[in-house]
């Protein structure tokens, strides 16, 4: 339901100029259909030999997904978000049922359990797990807006964000669980936590890595699977890893992965191999219709292609951050900064990655990796982004006219 | 609310700071490193590759295979890459057909390179490669199998490992056989699947050769020179059978035998083709070419009478008869049947030093016979100035000249076939196009050559030096050879080693096939033409002649 204003009694409406009246964000929308048609015109290319006979199960599949996204980001920008703040129990709730049922009975692909299959596709809850994460937590914040530098308020956030990233990491989903922590950090930052409660938590992550990574091992224990620290570990030294023979499974080898990824946006050059590419049509680059569809861009369109990309994540971003400033409350900005959080952390650690200054954490490219969940999920996100938007500016326009009159 | 805004304002920040960062770094890959990375991923899926071409086939006249190409791999390995000598070596050995020591020793080489097995069979070296020892690669090439075995292999030759015919028609017509090796490009996948094979050079195929012999008339041939050879034990022995009327050579048998397949197992010198590369003094063979001058100048006729004594002084030598016996009278004929070499030395004289030696060279002695097998020797004929007064008394009765088979068969050729002296040849086709038949030239008169092929009837008549031999049936004529050989350690002739010889031919009246078998150093038995070398024909001829439906006469 869009808002509308409550009239004063026996006063003439003054209906502001249509024009200045769109249900949505320009800008927004236009950097969100852009990366989904970058999205098909690169999967297109990339995913052609991927399943022999069918050329275009990855691109019809995209499209379809990208429909239903965008019909269901148009659903939630005409809701007030603000009516969601109700049911923050409800929405944990099944952010963490969805997550365990998961876990209870999901299906196993490449080694982990991460989703549930559904006639349609496979449900991946980490995905939709990242919005509603984003709901509970700012809810829970508006709710001790009082409170917001009390260490007990942070303590609380981070309880909250952490049992569903380590339900989600042991899936295992590390790229989502750390999704989910830098949206909790995020929103602390953002409503204004002290200085000490960050710097204290910065200083935890810093601890508890090495020892994950360090310690532990060296102890013998082993908190993550030795394949999660070898991707995480593996951009640090590029080159260590030789060669692998090219009969072995070559997608398993990190190092190779992202050298292999380099190639692939490096052989592109500024404009791109286009339809001579090799390394994405030939397998070299693994998953690039996933989590390396950066480096297919990089491939086929060369640098103008991935800067096109880029420039459209920084629109995206920059106009998630316009509405974390114009939102009319706390529960707006709050929600718009974990969107701009989620949407931050995944893009530069995927484009990271594929460009080797980032480890290789498995987290999808918004919109641009082939998957429903994820691309479903990020368009539900800028939902809110659209929703924020529009109450904001239909909150400015009401202000203005109690001005005026 | 300024800490908020001055928050949004370092999250602000921050995006910038990573959205250039990441822009940047897709830059330095693209633009600065991009020609870089380009090479690398070109490198890693085109690979140009030599396609070797498929050696030319060699058959005999009927198609039946004696020699062809099949693709194998020469199997090499990197001992440097080798981890666990020892493992690797016991899983190749099995299969490499090797002993497990010295697999290992060539594992263990301090080296980044050593053969492990050479021309294995594809299908073989497929299982080896199939085992994944780190380092040992195979690289395609053409193994040539001889799936006769032994079957005419001098006349064949060998095939090195190195790519090259080595021997015999291997070496003479490598250029023919070998064809031209192409290039492909070939693009790969990430796990090594070819998705594109481009050819840059195209293959050119090797030619296949269409011998003129006859697989079963070599066998034949080779079964009866081994069975000779059983008897009479000799150094070597050789046979041609060929078709006197064209030059076609349908047999050249060598013994000892050596295998192609493995040439290394056989003694030196086996893998020489003696039809074309022994020299020899021809001794009473020779005599045929003396009589055939004479005939042709009108010097003499078949039944013109001499007076034959036991022996004659020629200068300062006096040369005898085989056999002592009292002065007779003898036709030329006669002199032929009983290879008197009184009556041949009688005959040279009346021909004179000079009209000899022009007969000499008439019969292509003295010269390559132009036969296109490799390794032809040309013999060695005196000079005409080089004569001495008593080389009239030796050169007529074949002594003195040195003379390949191949000659020997080229010249009664010429005698069987009317008067016609042509280059013999064993390649009837190159690549499906028949050879143009060699042109002969006129060298005596048909009516002379069937004077001389009446005479040469003679020597297998009763009283003839051949008299024993004889095929129901046909009239068959020839001339048999015992020359002495000299002995190198006292420039004499010796008076033990001989070379028994007998060339012939049948029918006697319209010859379709001519033989000529020279067995050298005869150690057994006999040392005689008519006894080693005669019988020897006779059952080549006889298995010939019926197996090619030549009708009696």
């Amino acid at each position: 339901m869009p808002l509308s204003p409550i009239q004063p009694s026996g006063e003439p409406s003054a209906e502001p100029p249509r024009a200045l009246r769109l249900p949505f964000d320009p800008l927004l929308t236009l950097a969100v259909i852009g990366l989904g048609i970058c999205s098909i015109v690169t999967l297109r290319g990339a995913t052609k030999n991927l399943i022999p006979g069918d050329p275009h199960y990855y691109v019809v599949r995209q499209g379809v997904y990208l429909a239903v996204g965008l019909v269901a980001m148009f659903a939630v920008s005409r809701l007030d978000y603000a009516r969601l703040r109700r049911f923050k129990n409800a929405v944990y709730a099944v952010l963490l049922l969805t997550i365990l049922a998961v876990l209870g009975i999901g299906h196993a692909a490449k080694g982990s359990v991460r989703a549930i299959n559904l006639p349609l596709f496979s449900f991946q809850a980490s995905e939709l797990g990242k919005v509603l994460l984003i709901l509970a937590l700012s809810a829970l914040l508006v709710d001790r807006a009082r409170e917001l530098r009390q260490r007990d308020t942070t303590i609380l956030l981070m309880i909250a964000a952490l049992i569903p990233a380590m339900l989600v990491i042991a899936q295992p989903d590390l790229g989502s669980g750390l999704v989910y922590m830098v949206i909790a950090y995020m929103l602390l930052f953002i409503a204004g936590a002290s200085w000490r409660h960050l710097a204290a938590l910065a200083a935890l992550v810093v601890v508890s890595a090495a020892f994950v990574l360090v310690a532990a091992p060296a102890a013998g224990i082993h908190l993550l699977k030795p394949y999660q620290t070898e991707r995480l570990t593996a951009f640090l030294h590029p080159s260590s890893g030789p060669r692998k023979e090219a009969t072995t499974e070559p997608t398993t080898d990190p190092t190779y992965q992202q050298r292999e990824s380099k190639i692939a946006i490096g052989s592109g050059q500024k404009t791109g191999r286009g339809a001579n590419s090799s390394q994405v049509p030939l397998h070299f680059v693994p998953e690039s219709h996933t989590d390396f569809v950066f480096a297919a861009v990089g491939e086929r369109y060369g640098f103008v292609g991935a800067g096109l990309v880029l420039l459209l994540y920084g629109l995206l971003i920059s106009r998630a951050l316009r509405v974390l400033v114009m939102a009319k409350d706390l529960f707006g900005s709050l929600i718009a900064a974990g969107v701009a959080a989620m949407l931050m952390f995944q893009v530069f650690v995927n484009v990271g990655m594929t460009i080797g200054i980032m480890p290789i954490t498995g987290v999808t490219l918004p919109l641009m990796s082939y998957g429903g969940s994820s691309v479903i999920t990020t368009l539900l996100a800028v939902g809110l982004l659209q929703s924020i938007y529009v109450q904001a500016r239909a909150s400015a326009a009401l202000k203005g006219r109690v001005l005026r009159y | 609310m300024a800490v908020v805004q001055r928050r949004i304002g370092a999250i602000f920040g921050l995006f910038f700071i990573l959205l250039v960062l990441a822009a940047g770094r897709t830059a330095y890959l693209g633009v600065v490193r991009g020609s870089t990375l380009r090479r690398a991923a070109s490198n890693q899926q085109l690979t140009n590759e030599t396609v070797t071409a498929l050696r030319g086939a060699i058959t005999d006249r009927n198609g039946i295979d004696l020699a062809v190409s099949e693709p194998a791999r020469d199997l090499a390995a990197d001992p440097y890459l080798i981890t666990d000598a020892l493992g690797s070596a016991q899983r190749l050995a099995p299969l490499l057909g090797q002993s497990q020591a010295s697999v290992l020793r060539k594992l263990s080489e301090h080296s980044g390179f050593v053969y492990l097995a050479r021309g294995v069979p594809a299908s073989r070296a497929a299982e080896i490669l199939a085992l994944k020892v780190p380092g040992v690669t195979g690289t395609p090439v053409m193994r040539r199998v001889y799936p006769r075995g032994p079957l005419a292999a001098q006349v064949l030759g060998v095939f090195g490992t190195e790519g090259r015919g080595l021997a015999g028609l291997e070496y003479a017509r490598d250029a023919t056989l070998r064809g031209r090796s192409g290039q492909r490009r070939v693009v790969s996948d990430a796990i090594g699947q070819p998705v594109s094979i481009t050819e840059t050079h195209a293959v050119v195929p090797g030619s296949s050769l269409s011998l003129t012999l006859d697989a079963n008339i070599q066998q034949r041939t080779e079964d009866v020179l081994g069975a000779v050879a059983k008897v009479y034990s000799p150094k070597d022995a050789t046979a041609i059978v060929m078709d006197p009327r064209s030059g076609a050579i349908l047999a050249v048998a060598n013994w000892p035998q050596v295998n192609p397949n493995d040439p290394g197992a056989s003694p030196a010198g086996a893998l020489e083709d003696r039809a074309v590369g022994f020299d020899y003094e021809p001794g009473s063979t020779f005599k045929a070419v003396t009589v055939s001058g004479a005939l042709q100048q009108g010097l003499i006729t078949p039944e013109t009478p001499f007076n034959i004594p036991d022996q004659i002084q020629v200068a300062d030598r006096t040369i005898h008869d085989d056999t002592e016996h009292p002065e007779e009278t003898l036709t030329t004929s006669q002199i032929l049947a009983r290879s008197s070499n009184v009556g041949a030395i009688k005959i040279g004289g009346l021909e004179g030093a000079s009209a000899f030696n022009g007969w000499v060279h008439r019969f292509g002695f003295g010269a390559p016979t132009g036969v296109d097998l490799s390794g032809e020797e040309r013999g060695v004929t005196l000079p005409l100035a080089h004569y001495s007064g008593s080389s009239m008394g030796n050169l007529p009765i074949g002594q003195g000249e040195l003379v390949t088979p191949m000659q020997m068969a080229t010249a009664y050729s010429a005698i069987a076939n009317g008067g016609i002296l042509r280059p013999p040849h064993v390649i009837g086709a190159i690549g499906g196009r028949a050879q143009p038949e060699p042109q002969g030239h006129r060298i005596i008169s048909s009516a002379a050559a069937a004077a001389l092929r009446h005479m040469l009837e003679g020597v297998l008549a009763p009283g003839g030096t051949a008299s024993e031999v004889s095929i129901p049936g046909y009239q068959l004529a020839g001339k048999t050879g015992t020359a002495s050989k000299i002995d190198p350690a006292t420039g004499e002739y010796s008076k033990s080693a001989y070379v028994a010889s007998f060339i012939g031919f049948a029918p006697a009246s319209d010859p379709k096939l001519l033989c000529a078998v020279v067995v050298d150093e005869p150690q057994a038995g006999s040392i005689f033409g008519g006894t080693v070398a005669a019988p020897a024909f006779g059952q080549i001829m006889s298995f010939a002649l019926s197996y090619l439906g030549i009708a009696p006469g």
